[in-house]
């Protein structure tokens, strides 16, 4: 019974949420494609020299100051195609599941 | 259609950015060698035997690259021109497409010129003008006192085609001398790094221009920013 509980106890536990990176430099998103689970934080971190933006439909960071970085916890699953407001070439996406 | 498109071409990128190339004005060494000497050689038969053999054309001089100090004065001026007329266009322009384009050249050109002043700065390089930074600087003046005088859709074909010219000649004379002559490290990693931003912005302009060439006013151009 014991054992029982436990198992059903693991089986039901969420992982913890994760911190994921994506960096901006060359004027690319790095990875171009993430996948991450609801809860996880993406935090993107602008390399470059001239300032950048994390733009969708559901979230949009404004400009990124060089240097600087900016989070967003993925909160509902769904594929996000984002892009940089100030730069057209700059596409990317997340994979929440 | 009277746009002196050519000439703005020409003034701003040419002239100046060019000066960069002195090895490609260099006239070739007569080849002494391989053709006149060899059938010569061929035809006297054995008298080659007895002939002091034609020692081989001394290499011509390296040509020498902008030293960083210079470098730095021309990423500067470079930058800076290219912000001037960004603001005239933001003044000048009614078309929507063109004024969001000018104000990112501010934007992106104006941060790139920061962070290379504070690396000059950290690496103790003070800029040094040449005759290349200042031909880029008097450039600019020129090419923004022919745009004072356009207005409209002239001003605005005017000013993107200068861009596509401009961000071209940048990009080459970044990839062919200022990369390869910058002595240090960090400058030239910074040379590298900034050089996609010059390719967006190129790719950026070319855009633009091919909607202008179309006929376009103002409409939402290429890729929206929402998904």
């Amino acid at each position: 019974m014991v054992v029982l509980l436990a198992v059903a106890a693991c089986g039901s536990k969420k992982p913890a949420p994760k911190i994921l990176h994506v960096e901006i430099q060359g004027m690319k998103y790095s990875p171009d494609a993430l996948a991450v689970a609801v809860g996880d934080t993406v935090e993107w971190t602008n390399n470059d020299l001239v300032p950048h933006s994390v733009t969708s439909s559901t979230f949009d960071s404004k400009a990124i100051a060089p240097h600087a970085t900016w989070s967003y916890v993925a909160k509902t699953p769904g594929d996000f195609a984002y892009n940089c407001t100030f730069h057209p070439v700059m596409v990317a996406a997340i994979i929440v599941r | 259609m009277g746009l002196m498109r050519t000439s703005i071409v020409l003034v701003l990128s040419s002239a100046a950015l060019l000066a960069l190339a002195p090895s490609c004005n260099k006239k070739k060494a007569p080849d002494t060698t391989a053709g006149s000497a060899g059938s010569a050689v061929a035809e006297t038969g054995s008298a080659g035997s007895a002939m002091a053999p034609t020692p081989p054309p001394a290499p011509p001089p390296a040509a020498a690259g902008p030293t960083d100090p210079q470098i730095a004065a021309i990423v500067v001026a470079a930058n800076q021109v290219d912000i001037d007329a960004g603001n005239l266009a933001i003044k000048k322009t009614k078309n929507p497409e063109v004024k969001k384009f000018a104000e990112l050249m501010v934007t992106d050109h104006t941060a790139v010129n920061k962070g290379a002043v504070e690396l000059v700065t950290k690496l103790k390089v003070t800029p040094e003008e040449s005759d290349a930074s200042k031909g880029l600087t008097a450039g600019g003046a020129d090419n923004r006192a022919k745009l004072e005088k356009l207005d409209g859709a002239a001003f605005d074909k005017a000013y993107v085609d200068n861009e596509v010219a401009y961000h071209k000649a940048v990009i080459n004379v970044l990839t062919t001398q200022l990369i390869p002559s910058a002595q240090n490290a960090e400058l030239k990693s910074t040379l590298v790094g900034v050089k996609p931003a010059f390719d967006a912005h190129l790719e950026h302009a070319e855009k633009l221009q091919a909607t202008l060439e179309g006929g376009g006013s103002g409409a939402t151009m290429g890729s929206g920013h929402k998904m």
